[in-house]
């Protein structure tokens, strides 16, 4: 009994992850066994297929007016996808009630016995359906295509009938009378999964997508072995002429904007020691009330202002015109002069006022004595910020310096797409604009797939680096 | 802490002795100057950071001729409020207006439910492998795969020209996760959860009952930060939507329209808008005003917020500070 008992415990580890399996299935149209003809829009998944019959038909209206397809083929796809859907949550749900005791295992057993027999009956109701719509009038037109992901489907739908199959023979009989009941720790880890799944679809699901950096793909290919191009893109990143001169242009860009920014990171703490500097109470409030604004407008909006400050009608030419010092306006933002200078200028105008508030709470911080210590021995109005207010801020200014650092590579792009236009094209293209503008304007995928990719890879190697410098100097680390 | 009577006395006579003994400080030149600089740096910087927004207020308030001709430089002239009136009547705007302010109202409450929730979880020593879970939330906030990976992972979940791409992906805020966790864990007594445990509470009804409104402070800071964040999302519009030009945000929206050539024609022309009556439209407005005004609208809801946001900056920049 003890050996069957094993054999179950070691079973469930399988059930388990055929389930995650199946529940992830659900959701990616790339393996949607309901996708049984070219005219069903390319992204959806079986889950939209199988609640959302608006989705599924929406490319439909002339192959049923022309009668190619009959209504009913698509109403039995519909439904079918529900059915299995609705399967395989249940298989889903057996596997969250195999971590309870041998009550809720049983019935998490019967539930997903049920479910995977029902997914895998209603995979031939897609089956039916598909071999409906593949006797169309007109194939061109519907484009019947069997789905490659269908049968790899129906199979795991099979292991898992199995092994619920089995479980419910060598688990444990309950006895009458027990309750359910399931560990807390595996009650709060339920809880918490829907959370991690989350995480793992939008943030690590996406590294997948650095696999087309090995293949020769277009919007609308399929990866397959005949593409597969190995590093050819990442050789042509240094050996073809164009790219690379573009790359050096853009790096340089990168840098110089970076660099210019690391220069001026001083400016928000000297802006926070000048202005506690300043002793009535209200004038610095209205102060930081107002220097703080910008930061919270978006880049667009910074742009609304710039336009409405120095284009052709706006602020600047139409006040000189009025006060007849100019004949015609001038249109500052259509220039290519002084780029990375005006970049920086607006970087300073959003975000100094902002940036200071850390200073700002750090000089409250300041133990007071230090400055009365500081007159005492008579330093100055100078002394006292270099060598009290200086050293007290400098531990805040370190980390932020080690951050902008490990972001040196990332500009962001938002600023600079704004600002970008045919004249200062040239000057303001930053690495993770040139990633967006190749990529989704262009569609070049796997070449900026291998830009993406090797600035990730640099941005956090030197994250990790900044770490290890501020665990060597501070003893702390800044992640 | 009550402070006993001897303390009282004590600092009283302390005051007291500091009021008495206060040298009277006297300014030299050198002071006067340093002052006169100072305060004229800072009003000056004060002034660069809201002129802006003044100088696009009056000009969208004013009479429309004026504007054109460039006239309204520090005052308003032939004030109405026509141009707000009539720049409902744009399809295009109204629509994307009540997409970002769908995508602020539900991505915000989903996002601060779940950063409650999870910052709850999270502090639940006896969860099952609750270390690696945290981690592994924590760790995707310092890489990224890039922007077309990105891209390319929600075309495969489906999420492209829909509507759920602006909420879902932000409902797992790591960030704000860690935020709620240390506001838990250090200003919420644990007796008080532990005695709710002893009455037989379950985690469930501890988080609704008890964190929830204890942990309100951290909760409306988040919440702000995340609403100001929905409001003025742009990417994710100009990505994800190439073909759904109704989900495009006001953000996005605008961003067209700044980069229209200025003539009216043209603006009116990029958009659906069939049913508005151009020659009014035309008689009334121009390019200038048209982008004036909708930059106004873009920005008045983060002004409007703004007051109260202030008292939470202090937190909001620890944001940067603190620690998984």
């Amino acid at each position: 009994m003890s050996k069957n008992l094993k054999v179950s415990g070691k079973l469930y580890y399988l059930y388990r992850v055929v389930a995650v399996l199946l529940f992830v299935i659900l959701f990616l149209p790339a393996v949607n066994p309901a996708k049984v003809c070219g005219l069903i829009n390319r992204s959806i998944s079986l889950l939209t297929s199988g609640f959302s019959y608006g989705n599924l038909i929406s490319n439909f209206g002339r192959a049923f007016k022309k009668e190619w397809v009959s209504e009913s083929s698509l109403r039995l796809l519909n439904i079918s996808s529900m059915l299995v859907c609705i399967g395989i949550i249940g298989c889903a749900a057996g596997a969250c009630l195999s971590l309870g005791n041998n009550r809720c295992r049983r019935l998490g057993n019967i539930i997903s016995l049920g479910g995977s027999a029902l997914a895998a009956g209603f995979m031939f109701g897609i089956y039916n359906a598909y071999l409906q719509i593949a006797a169309t009038s007109k194939p061109s037109k519907i484009e019947p295509a069997f789905p490659d992901s269908f049968y790899p489907i129906l199979a795991i739908l099979i292991v898992m009938l199995i092994v619920s199959v089995l479980e419910l023979v060598l688990d444990e009989r309950v006895e009458k009378g027990t309750k359910f009941y399931m560990e807390s720790k595996y009650r709060l880890f339920l809880m918490f999964l829907p959370f991690i799944l989350l995480a793992f679809v939008f943030s690590y699901l996406p590294l997948w997508g650095w696999r087309y950096a090995f293949f020769d793909y277009k919007s609308g290919d399929t990866l397959s072995r005949d593409n597969f191009v190995g590093f050819k893109w990442f050789v042509q990143l240094f050996r073809n002429k164009a790219t690379t001169s573009d790359m050096i242009r853009v790096m340089k860009n990168t840098l110089a904007m970076s660099g210019l920014g690391l220069l001026t990171s001083w400016v928000p703490m000297a802006f926070a020691i000048f202005l506690s500097e300043v002793k009535s109470l209200r004038f610095r409030r209205f102060v930081q009330t107002f220097t703080t604004i910008p930061n919270f407008i978006s880049w667009v909006l910074v742009f609304a202002i710039a336009f409405a400050i120095f284009s052709t009608d706006g602020f600047v030419s139409s006040f000189m015109m009025n006060i007849g010092a100019w004949d015609a306006g001038k249109n500052f933002l259509m220039s290519g002069d002084h780029v990375w200078i005006k970049m920086l200028l607006w970087g300073l105008w959003k975000g100094l006022g902002w940036s200071a508030i850390i200073y700002i709470a750090g000089i409250s911080g300041i133990d007071q004595q230090l400055y009365e210590a500081a007159t005492v021995d008579g330093a100055g109005r100078f002394q006292k910020m270099w060598h009290v207010t200086v050293p007290g801020l400098m531990s805040t200014y370190f980390v932020l310096l080690l951050m902008a650092i490990a972001g040196i590579l990332s500009n962001g792009m938002d600023q600079y797409l704004v600002f970008e236009n045919s004249t200062n094209t040239t000057d303001i293209m930053v690495l993770d604009l040139y990633v967006y503008k190749m990529g989704i304007v262009n569609g070049a995928i796997p070449l900026s797939t291998v830009v993406g990719m090797l600035k990730s890879i640099i941005s956090v190697t030197l994250l990790f680096g900044a770490n290890k410098v501020s665990k060597l100097i501070r003893g702390e680390t800044i992640i | 802490m009550a402070k006993t009577k001897i303390e009282k006395e004590n600092e009283r006579l302390e005051r007291e002795y500091a009021r008495k003994h206060k040298k009277k400080y006297r300014y030299t030149a050198g002071d006067v100057v340093f002052e006169i600089i100072n305060h004229a740096f800072f009003a000056a910087f004060s002034f660069i950071c809201i002129f802006p927004f003044y100088y696009l207020f009056i000009n969208t308030i004013s009479d429309n001729e004026l504007v054109r001709k460039g006239m309204i430089n520090f005052l308003p002239r032939g004030i109405n409020i026509d141009n707000y009136i009539r720049m409902m009547q744009v399809n295009d705007l109204f629509l994307s207006i009540m997409v970002t302010l769908a995508r602020t109202v539900i991505g915000t409450l989903l996002m601060v439910a779940a950063s409650a929730f999870v910052g709850y979880l999270v502090t639940q020593k006896e969860m099952w492998g609750r270390s690696f879970w945290y981690r592994f939330l924590v760790i995707t906030m310092y890489f990224n795969a890039g922007i077309i990976p990105w891209y390319l992972n929600m075309a495969m979940l489906g999420l492209t020209n829909k509507f759920a791409a602006y909420i879902i992906p932000g409902i797992v805020a790591p960030y704000n996760i860690i935020l709620v966790k240390t506001y838990i864990e250090s200003s919420i007594p644990g007796e008080l959860e532990e005695s709710a445990q002893l009455d037989g509470a379950s985690p469930l009804k501890i988080f609704i009952s008890i964190i929830w409104p204890l942990s309100k402070p951290i909760l409306a800071t988040i919440a702000i930060f995340g609403a100001v964040g929905q409001w003025n999302s742009f990417q994710d519009s100009l990505i994800l939507m190439q073909s759904a030009p109704k989900l495009y945000t006001l953000q996005h929206r605008l961003y067209i329209y700044l980069n229209t050539t200025s003539n009216l024609a043209a603006l009116m022309s990029s958009g659906s808008s069939s049913s508005i009556n151009q020659t009014i439209l035309e008689s009334a407005l121009n390019g200038k005003v048209i982008k004036y005004t909708i930059s106004m609208v873009t920005i008045i809801p983060i002004l409007l917020v703004y007051p109260f946001m202030q008292r939470y900056f202090e937190k909001g920049i620890m944001m940067g500070a603190v620690k998984g």
